[in-house]
């Protein structure tokens, strides 16, 4: 189950005008716990009006830097990177649990190779601790970051990177795309779709000589990049994503508690899945929401049977049913209203349950 | 990069994206009925896993020769371990892993006579053909033998699949599961030295042949058509098991007991 561990913010510092790099110091006893991978990302909550958050950020700083950083964008009407950007300061606390997340490749400090990686707008925050904890730790091989923004004031890490460059020489070397302005050669002008790609593996990134392919952004951009990158010859097992852009909307959930009494002994039961709905009468007694589901041929997920594996979870959208064991959901998930419907008996004689939520 | 959903990103539907080969990387980009349909999978793994190891570990001891309990308990011992990295991916996503290692009775087996066609059996996720007793050492080196076929034709299917960090684990454990496989012909090879062994292992074969079949599951099917939706899938049903079919065929034409 999650576990969440109090960090200290010990600095906020301006990356950008819409992004803060935020710098984090977890409790002596949880250092083990925060000793992340390059690449990973922290989850954090906070309770916006009454109402659960968690938002994922990516951990920007490198292995050997011995810091926990995170670089957090501004985004339109997100409540918890605005509020990271305009009232998060240095003494404050946050709760996260411990770094996950697999966007990485181990590395061997003996080894020669070339690394590509490609990000878009706020992207760059994994592919930046994976610069240079790999250079660092991997001393003969190279990296080469093609990097797409709007325009030159919203690149994030810009100085950085520099410094990189020069810290490395020779070895690490960045292309910058950009959306709405000009440069001098039209290649770096524009978006990185798939004929920018065909095109910058002409001349600028000797595409048979890449060992490993990292990309981050949002998902018209991966795809592109992915597609280009497999028509050039990487196989799947070269090519490593990372996309959070598309967390699940989900839409807000009121429980409506039935107002029938509840007096039947049997209950219509309208179930969603994939899209289409059921209306199924069943008993409240000694039948689950699942078991009344596969009666009625629905194809609803479930493996354990047991409240354990949470493969079966829906939402309750209207009435009230009581859930005997729950191995498997968070309090706040059970505050939204998702159930495991293996283990759920209707009470009110009408409940309404989507898969699909 | 972050969760937080951004109106002013340019996105696009998420299936139009897995229908493109775009890969998800964690629990939270995970819409829920993707979520259903990759624990299921998952599960379905796990407890083969399990039920497989399991079964095998009782047969260690009948193993002719100290090598044979060797490469026994190595099938076992990575069998677990297969186990362990997938279910680790399952916690992530909210099962308590550690009540899902005991909540089955794993070496619970059927009657040997019974059928059970490719339809789940019991309260686990196991493959069917799992519910299936060995009978002896012969009968469970013929067995590992089919189903190490299956299980690398399958794996070699769900490497490709569009969770990318449980994609990578099937990648990472193929070459082993291709090893059992190989270990197990090996054995059966040695033990079909002695011609008395023939009609034993004959009948073992014709015993495990249609149960390994029916695992790959029906021709058409729905359900993989919702997989196929979310790129959890993309070789149909029927294709992966003639694959399996035509290795079969050449392998016990190879030792001469097709």
């Amino acid at each position: 189950m999650a576990r969440f561990f109090p960090l200290e913010v010990t600095d906020v510092r301006r990356e950008t005008r819409d992004a803060v790099v935020v710098t984090l110091a977890p409790r002596d006893e949880d250092r083990q716990a925060f000793d992340f991978t390059q690449g990973q990302y922290l989850t954090f909550r906070r309770t916006f009006d009454g109402e659960e958050l968690r938002r994922s950020y990516s951990i920007c700083a490198g292995k050997d830097e011995g810091l926990l950083k995170v670089g957090i964008k501004r985004v339109d009407g997100g409540a918890f990177s605005t509020w990271a950007n305009e009232e998060l300061k240095a003494g404050d606390a946050l709760e996260a649990m411990a770094p996950m997340g697999a966007f990485h490749v181990p590395l061997q400090p003996e080894v020669s190779r070339h690394y590509l990686g490609f990000a878009g707008g706020s992207g760059i925050t994994p592919v930046l601790s994976l610069i240079k904890t790999t250079l660092a730790r991997e001393p003969k091989s190279r990296f080469t970051l093609i990097y797409g923004n709007r325009s030159i004031n919203s690149i994030m890490f810009r100085e950085e990177l520099e410094d990189i460059k020069n810290t490395h020489l020779g070895r690490f070397n960045v292309v910058h795309v950009l959306e709405s302005e000009a440069q001098e050669i039209d290649l770096f002008s524009g978006r990185i779709d798939a004929e920018k790609c065909a095109r910058l593996f002409k001349g600028w990134v000797n595409i048979a000589a890449i060992d490993m392919a990292f990309i981050c952004g949002p998902e018209p951009m991966m795809l592109a990049i992915a597609a280009s990158l497999r028509e050039h010859g990487l196989r799947d097992d070269q090519i490593k994503f990372e996309l959070f852009a598309s967390a699940p909307r989900r839409a807000k959930h009121v429980v409506k508690t039935a107002e029938d009494g509840a007096r039947a002994e049997t209950c219509k039961a309208t179930i969603t899945l994939d899209g289409s709905t059921r209306v199924i009468e069943m008993a409240k007694r000694g039948e689950t929401l699942l078991e009344a589901a596969l009666a009625a041929s629905l194809d609803a997920p479930y493996a354990c049977k047991a409240g354990v594996c949470s493969t079966c979870r829906a939402m309750v959208l209207e009435g009230e049913v009581e859930m005997e064991t729950n191995h498997a959901l968070e309090d706040y998930e059970v505050r939204q209203g998702y159930v495991l419907t293996c283990q759920c008996h209707p009470l009110s004689d009408h409940v309404v349950v989507t898969y699909d939520q | 990069m972050t969760s937080e959903p951004d109106a002013a990103t340019e996105t696009m539907p998420l299936e139009d994206y897995l229908a493109q080969g775009g890969k998800l990387t964690t629990p939270e980009n995970a819409p829920p009925r993707y979520r259903g349909e990759l624990l299921r999978l998952m599960a379905t793994f796990v407890d083969s896993e399990l039920a497989g190891a399991a079964g095998f570990a009782d047969i260690i001891n009948q193993g002719p020769g100290i090598k044979e309990r060797i490469a026994a308990s190595r099938i076992v011992l990575e069998k677990l371990d297969h186990a362990e990295r997938v279910l680790a991916v399952m916690g992530e996503f909210g099962a308590d892993v550690s009540r899902y290692a005991n909540h089955h009775p794993w070496t619970a087996r059927v009657a040997r006579d019974s059928d059970l066609g490719a339809a789940r059996h019991g309260s686990d996720m196991r493959l069917a053909v799992l519910h299936y007793p060995l009978q002896d050492w012969l009968d469970a080196v013929v067995m590992n033998v089919l189903m190490g076929r299956a299980v690398t034709i399958q794996l070699d299917e769900f490497s490709r699949l569009s969770y990318q960090p449980l994609g990578d684990i099937f990648r990472a454990i193929l070459p082993r599961e291709r090893r059992h496989m190989e270990l197990g012909e090996e054995g059966l090879r040695k033990l079909l030295q002695d011609k008395a062994t023939r009609p034993a292992a004959a009948a073992s074969i014709a015993y495990w042949q249609p149960r390994v079949a029916a695992s790959f599951g029906a021709t058409a099917s729905q359900h993989f058509d919702t997989q196929k939706k979310f790129g959890l899938r993309h070789t149909g049903n029927a294709e992966l098991a003639a694959e399996w079919t035509r290795q079969v065929d050449g392998l016990l034409g190879d030792i001469g007991l097709r």
